[in-house]
């Protein structure tokens, strides 16, 4: 028995019945096809033995959002054993294939980016392509798969840097940037506004070699193709880290899997694994506490508008409170209005499966009806495909909030 | 970033500290692990049990019992207090009944009556009063809930010489098949036809058996009680009153969510999934505190800081293996029996209770910590809630008294 699965065994003792997970949880709120934290997490997991079959088929149900995690009283780490009790199933089943794909974002990002994109897209977008993506994949046809950019974020980095637009290096300030697969294939413009931020507050962006974080595979349970990816990760920063350079992303499911889920969920320990996560930061964590050592630039352009923030759980598991709501408070005239709801319900690829679409819609509906209700033609929200899923669900257009911080600084294109 | 007062907890005292300092204009942040007592407590708000005249019987113990922490706050911390939850639970729609003078006896899902000095609106037709005026009175519920069986609670309140019959109502159809825990009713009881439904079997149940009223599990709507219960009265022409269930509590919920909701409406923050580890101090002055995060942790920082973490049932208070009683959060000395063999009463069920629940940490006038000798620990804290040293909240029935009055005491200085 490794460390983690020592203190998900003693942490399941702590459990006291209270069933205030199982309150919180918002799929058990939506379907009767999951029972809820407490009884597929602490109470299931007696019954897991290391040489008999897996009892639950129901655990799969969970979508990770760690709702639960947050409001127990006692501190069971339900989440954490949700997702090693579906690993356990993943290994005894096998991973079905549409499972497989979805979870290989970096493959498929990879396929999709470049100037053949929009032939892409448009295949995504046509109705009997979807409609086969279903019957054949188990790919929801109305699931938001996100636009292929035409150019990758790193293929502008370094077209930057070759014309020598970017700052030159001044040797004092550098920061690792980590992109993570949806702003290097799909959503560059994040890459750029956080680039963008990072150098006017004089640092220098160094952009390592980097890999997938593996969170798509840890969430499908492929936990032997996420160990490899996380090492490999882990491979490559470390130099960086063991100079005090700081790893920075802005994708802040990727930063959580680097920090704490591959090494708490995969159960890899080591000296290097935990120089990583130790010298990782969400970008604005790494803002916030510039801004408390007041070395925050803070020369902002005004921006007089309202806006709707949908904190992710993702973001809400890295327990940091809220950073952006910090930061952005700092910009004159800006005002964020939190939403309360629990989750998006698309908890990465979850809701783009067939069985599970109308669950994360459901799941989503609290926050679909705020962000509607608000009436703004723009949401905020640090992940990715939070993002996607409430511009699908709303019609909404949505940014992450590193994009208002550059638009401030008189950053954006 | 810096804020004015912190608060460690979000139970009904942490809460009601936070909304005081807020209240003040303070910038204030409430750090919590997670849930508190008001998720799983019976919503209604117990003063001091075993005596007629609540607030009488405080003045007495007052008296007896200079370290009370009644006594030590005094009794006008109580009186407002009191008076402030009922404003704020006034506001929400969610008026609560009673007085300090007189106690209310209201059935439990056995048909006890268990005293206590207010109930929310929802839960007063079933008042021992109104039970002995002579017309039956029905308790109904669902065979699809867990732990309440009218047939068993009619039979022990016609035991007391209260005329009751119970009864099973069929639940309405709705998307749910399976899971019908409190939270998952009191949802549906917020859908019209799920509650025209119910209220159609009342009135069939009524008419033929004269009912003047009818007690229901307390899953009467999350957030609109007031109105599920209006609405369930005209439909089945006669009172309902709700009974407390098992946790999680619905009506504990709601008073989280009052409290909840006029914190944020002042500005002030809640971060759950925060369990603070250890504080940082110099002289007798706390100057930060270390939350639990991802990778590492975060580091808070304020001029004043509560502390109300709810002693051994809340998690403030935690054994070590060598039966030593720590405090969770900062590390506070406790004041505890001296040995181990101490803590407990012979019979499990013993009337004096168990001298481990009156275990916690001392505190003067202020509030502020005491040590061993007396000494304050930190000037610039208060503690409050049950995590004062002195009294058992729950053989002595003054879990939410207290909380009240202490939070509101630590709020107001
Ligand atoms: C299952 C159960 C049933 C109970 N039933 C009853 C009952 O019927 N009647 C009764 O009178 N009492 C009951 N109790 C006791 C009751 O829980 C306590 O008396 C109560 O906790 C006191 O309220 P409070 O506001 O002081 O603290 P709580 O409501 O307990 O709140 C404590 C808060 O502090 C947080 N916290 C604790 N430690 C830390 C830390 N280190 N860092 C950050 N946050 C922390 C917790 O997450 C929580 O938010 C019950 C307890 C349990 C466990
Ligand atoms: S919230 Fe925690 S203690 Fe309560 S039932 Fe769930 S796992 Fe157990
Ligand atoms: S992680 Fe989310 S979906 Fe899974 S059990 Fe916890 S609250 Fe429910
Ligand atoms: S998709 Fe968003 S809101 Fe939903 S589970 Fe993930 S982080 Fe949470």
């Amino acid at each position: 028995m490794d460390h983690i699965e020592l203190s998900l065994e003693q942490s399941l003792d702590h459990c006291i019945k209270c069933n205030i997970c199982t309150a919180a949880c918002p799929v058990a709120a939506v379907t009767d096809r999951f029972p809820g934290p407490k009884y597929v997490g602490p109470q299931a997991q007696r019954f897991r033995h290391e040489r008999q079959p897996v009892p639950d088929a129901s655990v799969d149900y969970c979508s990770g959002c760690r709702v639960c995690n947050e409001v127990c009283p006692t501190g069971v780490r339900i989440a954490e054993l949700n997702a090693r009790a579906r690993a356990r199933i993943v290994a005894e089943r096998g991973l079905p294939f549409r499972n497989w794909l979805i979870a290989r974002s970096e493959l498929v990002g990879r396929l999709s980016c470049g100037p053949h994109a929009p032939l892409v897209n448009a295949g995504l977008r046509f109705g009997p392509a979807r409609w086969l993506a279903e019957r054949a994949l188990g790919i929801h046809r109305a699931a938001p798969l996100p636009a292929a950019s035409a150019y990758s974020f790193r293929a502008w980095f370094k077209r930057r840097r070759r014309r020598g637009s970017g700052p030159q290096a001044n040797g004092k300030r550098r920061v690792v940037y980590f992109h993570g697969c949806a702003t290097n294939y799909y959503e560059p413009r994040v890459g750029q506004a956080a680039v963008a931020v990072l150098e006017r507050n004089g640092f220098e962006v160094i952009l390592a070699p980097q890999n997938c974080c593996g969170l798509p595979l840890i969430s499908n349970g492929d936990f032997a193709a996420a160990r490899k990816a996380h090492a490999a990760n882990v491979r490559k920063l470390l130099p960086y880290v063991r100079q005090g350079i700081p790893v920075v992303g802005a994708s802040t499911s990727c930063t959580l899997t680097l920090k704490e889920e591959a090494p708490e969920i995969l159960g890899m320990h080591d000296a290097e694994v935990r120089a990583v996560a130790e010298g990782t930061y969400d970008i604005f964590e790494f803002l916030r506490n510039l801004a408390e050592r007041g070395e925050l630039d803070t020369a902002f352009k005004p921006i007089e508008r309202a806006l709707p923030y949908h904190p992710p759980c993702q973001y809400r598991a890295h327990r940091l409170g809220l950073p952006p709501l910090d930061v952005l408070s700092l910009v004159p005239g800006l005002t964020l209005v939190l939403s309360r709801a629990s989750c998006c319900g698309i908890a990465g690829t979850y809701g783009l499966k067939r069985e599970k679409y109308q669950i994360a819609m459901d799941v989503g509906a609290p926050l679909f009806a705020f962000v509607r209700g608000f009436g703004a033609d723009l949401a905020l929200c640090d992940s990715e495909t939070c993002r996607w899923q409430i511009t699908h669900a709303t019609g909404v257009a949505s940014k992450h909030p590193i994009e208002i911080l550059a638009e401030a600084y008189g950053e954006a294109r | 970033m810096p804020y004015d007062t912190i608060v460690i907890g979000a139970g009904l005292a942490g809460l009601m500290a936070a909304l005081g300092r807020a209240g003040q204009g303070e910038r204030v942040l409430v750090l919590a692990k997670g849930h508190g007592a008001t998720h799983w407590a019976s919503g209604q708000i117990d003063v001091l049990a075993g005596d007629a005249n609540p607030l009488a019987a405080v003045e007495r113990l007052r008296v007896e019992r200079p370290e009370h922490p009644y006594t030590l706050v005094g009794m006008p911390a109580l009186e407002a207090g009191i008076a402030h939850l009922r404003a704020l639970c006034a506001d929400a729609a969610y008026p609560l009944a009673g007085n300090l003078h007189q106690r209310l006896l209201l059935p439990t899902a056995l048909g006890a009556l268990r005293p206590t000095a207010l109930a929310p609106a929802t839960m007063v037709a079933g008042e021992s009063r109104q039970l002995a005026d002579g017309r039956p009175t029905l308790i109904a519920g669902f065979p699809e809930l867990r732990d309440f069986f009218p047939p068993l609670a009619a039979a022990n309140l016609r035991a007391q010489g209260f005329p009751a019959d119970g009864c099973y109502l069929a639940l309405p159809p709705s998307g749910r098949r399976q899971s019908f825990d409190p939270v998952v009713l009191a949802r549906l009881f917020e859908t019209a036809e799920f509650r025209a439904e119910v209220g159609r079997q009342l009135a069939e149940e009524v008419r033929r058996g004269g009912y003047a009223r009818v007690g229901l599990p307390a899953v009467l709507g999350l957030r609109h009680a007031t109105e599920v219960v209006r609405d369930l009265q005209a439909h089945a022409g006669a009172l309902i009153f709700e009974i407390p269930t098992l946790p999680p509590s619905v009506p504990g919920m709601r008073l989280y969510h009052v409290l909840e909701e006029a914190l944020l409406r002042l500005g002030g923050r809640i971060q759950l999934g925060a369990f603070v580890r250890r504080g940082e101090g110099r002289d007798i002055v706390l100057e930060a505190v270390y939350s639990e995060a991802a990778a590492r942790e975060q580091r808070h920082v304020a001029r004043r800081w509560v502390l109300a973490t709810g002693g051994l049932a809340g998690g403030g208070l935690r054994a070590t293996p060598d039966g030593e009683l720590r405090e969770t959060a900062l590390g506070l000395p406790v004041r505890a029996p001296n040995r181990r063999a101490d803590w407990f009463a012979r019979r499990f069920l013993d009337p004096a209770g168990h001298p481990v629940f009156s275990a916690g940490i001392a505190v003067d006038e202020a509030l502020r910590p005491l040590d061993a000798a007396g000494r304050v620990v930190y000037a610039n804290v208060a503690v409050a809630g049950s995590a004062i040293a002195g009294f058992d909240p729950i053989r002595e029935g003054c879990l939410e008294g207290v909380a009240i009055a202490t939070g509101y005491a630590a709020g107001a200085t």
